[in-house]
């Protein structure tokens, strides 16, 4: 089930929050664990089972680590035996067809094989296990003893498909006892809303544009053409995801639960460094918490360090999907990373903040072909065509499409920074009286929620793109 | 108490670990797709059809019919009756795409159900063929039959991958 679908909006979601507000404070967590299970079945019949020995699994492997915990070398072997058992189910779902395929092109015969459906959410449910293993062995948390609990933690539906990954030391507490109140509801409400219209109103319409050019042959694009691809995808998956967390955040809140935000205005970002600290940030979180550290982080040498970027970035590239386009996006982050750590980044500090400005958003943007291009091949010709290589400067359709959506660029860029937003608050904060405010309010965010729906009734379905990770 | 508290969270994480095991070798046998190429799919299936009651349709059949845009899938094979007063259709889509499957599947439901409505009350016979229409989802291919012979069909479909 979407967030932004009819279905989730006018039906499962006030059902369940009424439910949920009117049972007692004691079965709250049952409700949200039935409402969980039956939101991932809605969509995932047959993969709501595997979610649910995934739970079982890693219920009992904490408890195992746990018990195991007066003995170092044991409790670390339970720890490999609980990560080997996530990172193969991951592994198997995700890559194996990759594997084959590529075992496929190198052996002179092809070797035949079957393969299943990648279940949603799989990656993001998973690297939450591992998160939790993890504080559970380094006990920066207790095993959680309710079964219930650690269930909700693994499977709580506003989080569940998309993220954010929320490390299990951050919601160990809350899943015990959290504070609900009218207040954090509203905040919730219009958190949702807000996510729901950069879906619906921006990301989708910014999708249309990049689907249009995306079916034209990359050697046939002008350079207007290829670079209002590239921007289109860039608001897509900017609007689309950041929605996506928007309204999970939202949704958390109306059920009393605080996640950490995911993304802080990353198109806004200076450099490459600080893009990376604003864009999906629980996944950059995760990896620096439970790889990057542990390997060894930057207290180490030069080389070490430099080693240890390289394998997070090429390990945050196979996370996003199981293909050499994915690996070369996380490998082409690695090597800017390094690159400005140590060789450019001082001299960006001092260059004018323009040109930081145009540097990171070139780089970003050459970084977003490789992740929408279905080959490295793909990939090459759109760049060339970026720079010259396709259908000259200009041409009438990358002209039209300008002349046609150039309300949609300029919402999305006032949108990408927290611009949109203040305008929003300085206009409903020039009421004076707080009636009158809390009236302004009520009609921004019900005309953003009416608006909203009325795109969605007219759109074709339209998923959101992290789903398939 | 707590050494039992132990061997329980010990053997239940093996248990459990063969039950995945478990889980995966049915889903390997009664829901995964093949690699193998739709045409292969698609000559296999339609060499089972039943001829005389169904035939095939061009593109825009599917699209007035289902909603779908055939030139969006990367293999697309549709039958049905020529007469109106039959239920009869076979439907074979290979998807692109993962998150083509509901956007498939919805279709099937929505036609089902329009032709459910088109039929109550005076065809009773080809509302049983409805009711008793197959779907199966394999991997990125999408079989539906709807048809006296749907279970044959179905046979075929999954033997064919």
């Amino acid at each position: 089930m979407l967030f932004s679908s009819i279905t989730f909006l006018f039906l499962f979601l006030p059902i369940v929050l009424a439910v949920y507000y009117i049972v007692p404070y004691k079965a709250k967590n049952i409700i949200l664990l039935a409402a969980s299970l039956l939101f991932y079945a809605w969509g995932e019949p047959v993969y709501v089972i595997l979610m649910i020995l995934s739970i079982l699994f890693n219920y009992f492997c904490g408890q195992d680590i746990r018990e195991r915990g007066d003995d170092p070398r044991r409790a670390k072997m339970s720890l490999i035996f609980a990560l080997t058992g996530n990172i193969l189910i991951l592994g198997f779902f995700k890559y194996f067809p990759f594997l084959m395929e590529t075992l496929n092109a190198m052996l002179p015969e092809d070797i035949p094989y079957r393969e299943l459906a990648l279940p949603v959410g799989i990656s993001f449910y998973t690297f939450q296990a591992i998160s939790y293993l993890l504080d559970i062995y380094w006990k920066r948390a207790e095993a959680q003893k309710n079964i219930l609990q650690f269930a909700l933690y693994i499977s709580m539906f506003p989080k569940l498909t998309a993220g954010p990954i929320v490390r299990y030391a951050d919601i160990a507490e809350q899943l015990r006892s959290r504070r609900m109140s009218p207040a954090r509801f509203g905040q919730g409400a219009m958190h949702f809303i807000i996510g729901l219209a950069k879906k619906t109103v921006i990301a989708n319409t910014a999708g249309e544009v990049f689907e249009e050019i995306a079916a034209m042959p990359a050697g046939n694009l002008s350079i207007l053409t290829a670079w209002l691809g590239v921007i289109s995808f860039a608001f897509q998956i900017y609007f689309d995801f950041s929605g996506y967390s928007d309204m999970a955040v939202g949704l958390g809140k109306m059920f009393g639960f605080e996640f950490r935000k995911n993304f802080d205005y990353p198109y806004t970002s200076k450099s490459v460094t600080e893009f990376w600290r604003r864009w999906h940030i629980s996944l950059s979180t995760w990896f620096r918490e439970y790889v990057y550290i542990p390997l060894g982080g930057n207290q180490c040498t030069v080389s070490r360090n430099i080693f240890n970027l390289m394998v997070v970035w090429t390990l945050t590239g196979m996370w996003h999907g199981a293909a050499w386009n994915f690996i070369a996006w996380g490998v082409y982050y690695g090597v800017i990373l390094v690159t400005e750590k140590y060789m450019w980044g001082a001299i960006l500090e001092n260059l004018p903040k323009i040109v930081q400005h145009i540097y990171t958003a070139v780089i970003v943007l050459v970084g977003w072909v490789f992740f929408f291009s279905p080959s490295l091949g793909y990939a090459m010709r759109y760049l060339l065509a970026m720079v010259g290589g396709g259908a000259g400067i200009a041409d009438a359709r990358g002209a039209f499409i300008l002349l046609t959506h150039w309300l949609m660029y300029l919402i999305a860029v006032i949108g990408s920074s927290n611009f949109g937003l203040r305008i929003i608050r300085g206009a409903v904060g020039s009421f004076r009286s707080q009636t009158a405010q809390t009236v302004a309010g009520a009609v921004v965010y019900i005309g953003m929620f009416l608006i909203s729906v009325a795109f969605l009734v007219t759109d074709t379905f339209n998923p959101f793109l992290y789903f398939r990770f | 108490m707590r050494k039992d508290r132990v061997s329980i969270a010990r053997i239940m994480k093996y248990v459990v670990a063969l039950a995945v095991i478990g889980f995966i070798v049915l889903l390997m046998l009664y829901a995964s797709g093949s690699r193998k190429p739709f045409e292969e799919v698609e000559k296999a299936v339609s060499a089972s059809l039943d001829k005389e009651s169904l035939t095939e349709q061009d593109d825009s059949r599917l699209r007035r019919n289902f909603g779908l845009n055939p030139a969006d899938y990367a293999g697309v094979m549709y039958y049905s009756s020529e007469s109106n007063i039959s239920a009869e259709e076979v439907l074979l889509i290979k998807v692109n795409r993962e998150d083509q499957i509901e956007t498939v599947t919805e279709a099937i439901e929505e036609r089902i159900e329009s032709r459910m409505n088109d039929f109550e009350g005076y065809a009773p016979g080809e509302v049983r063929i409805l009711e008793d229409s197959v779907q199966s989802v394999r991997g990125a291919y999408i079989f539906f039959a709807a048809a006296p012979e749907a279970g044959d069909y179905l046979s075929v479909f999954n033997s064919s991958l």
